[in-house]
């Protein structure tokens, strides 16, 4: 009888692991274009204020919004507007941190090519400025949530 | 006889010097030890050497924007405490020797007071949206870090035409 309760906690906790190891992490993708002036989007109003301090822009307005379930050291690849591509590998969680690998790319160019670790639920922005969305800018939003 | 571990009032102004390799051997040492034994110091010198590596690749990235303002405010009481004990200590040093009976009497009185409560470590407030970039590259663009106060969100601002950013 000991045994068989022995056997089923380490079965429990082998699969409690590996289910643990298989859950991905959510990444989520939004492509909002920043302008002078016009309506801004209205699942952005809470951030705004935020978005101006930082990129000096007035008006936000979604283009996108992809949210998508990433596995561990697997590179993803999320389309946007105007053919660019953001690839993003999850490499791992420490302490309350999402290690990523992150690149956005424009045709063979890579824009940006970063590490970085990011707060679990908390988002960063990168901005592209180039002549598709003047005299406006790209901005991608990513976030990551385990 | 065991080594006194640097503490982060002692680490912290000297992270910068850390960075830019400007410390004495020794020196360099314990601060390398403290870094590895401190979360919040380990993170502080990462963002440090990130910026640092930046800002030597592309001369325009913008130093300013690195919000160091939390780490300021949280070390800000232990910086003054430390400064008040030096001052303590230099002036005890200098004191005639009936400054010396009065150092035993107030030891012991401070003694037979009890246990004193020991100063918690320095923790530095974690943002929700903090991020530390470890390692950042770019494709002939211009680009910058920009970090927003309150919430630590941080933007990668970059220009894929090479022009002068917003």
């Amino acid at each position: 009888m000991r045994r068989v309760a022995l056997v089923s906690i380490c079965v429990v906790t082998v699969l409690s692991l590996t289910s643990r190891q298989a859950v991905a992490l959510e990444v989520q993708i939004t492509a909002v274009e920043a302008s002078y002036d016009g309506p801004s989007d209205p699942r952005l109003l809470n951030m705004r204020p935020r978005l101006r301090r930082l990129v000096g822009y007035r008006a936000f307005r979604v283009l996108q919004d992809e949210k998508r379930n990433c596995a561990w050291q697997s590179l993803a690849a999320f389309s946007l507007p105007g053919g660019r591509l953001v690839h993003v590998m999850p490499k791992g969680m420490r302490d309350g941190e999402v290690m990523m690998h992150v690149q956005v790319v424009n045709g063979p160019r890579s824009l940006v090519d970063t590490d970085l670790r990011l707060q679990n639920r908390g988002y960063m922005l990168i901005g592209v400025d180039d002549d598709v969305h003047a005299p406006g800018i790209l901005l991608i939003m990513l976030k990551a949530v385990e | 006889m065991a080594e006194r571990v640097m503490t982060c009032e002692e680490a912290a102004p000297l992270l910068d010097a850390f960075v830019d390799a400007e410390l004495e051997g020794a020196t360099l040492i314990d601060v390398a030890r403290h870094a590895a034994s401190c979360r919040a110091c380990d993170g502080t010198l990462q963002e440090r050497i990130a910026l640092h590596e930046t800002l030597g690749r592309h001369g325009r990235a913008d130093a300013d924007s690195v919000d160091l303002s939390g780490l300021w405010t949280a070390l800000e009481p232990q910086l003054a405490q430390a400064d008040a004990r030096r001052a303590w200590r230099r002036r005890l040093r200098s004191a005639p020797v009936w400054g010396g009976a009065l150092a035993i009497a107030a030891s012991a009185l401070f003694f037979l007071s009890g246990p004193q409560q020991a100063t918690p470590p320095t923790r530095v407030a974690v943002r929700p949206n903090q991020a530390v970039i470890e390692r950042i590259d770019s494709e002939g663009g211009r680009f910058e870090l920009r970090r927003e106060r309150k919430n630590g969100t941080t933007l990668i601002m970059v220009s894929a035409m090479g022009d002068d950013l917003p």
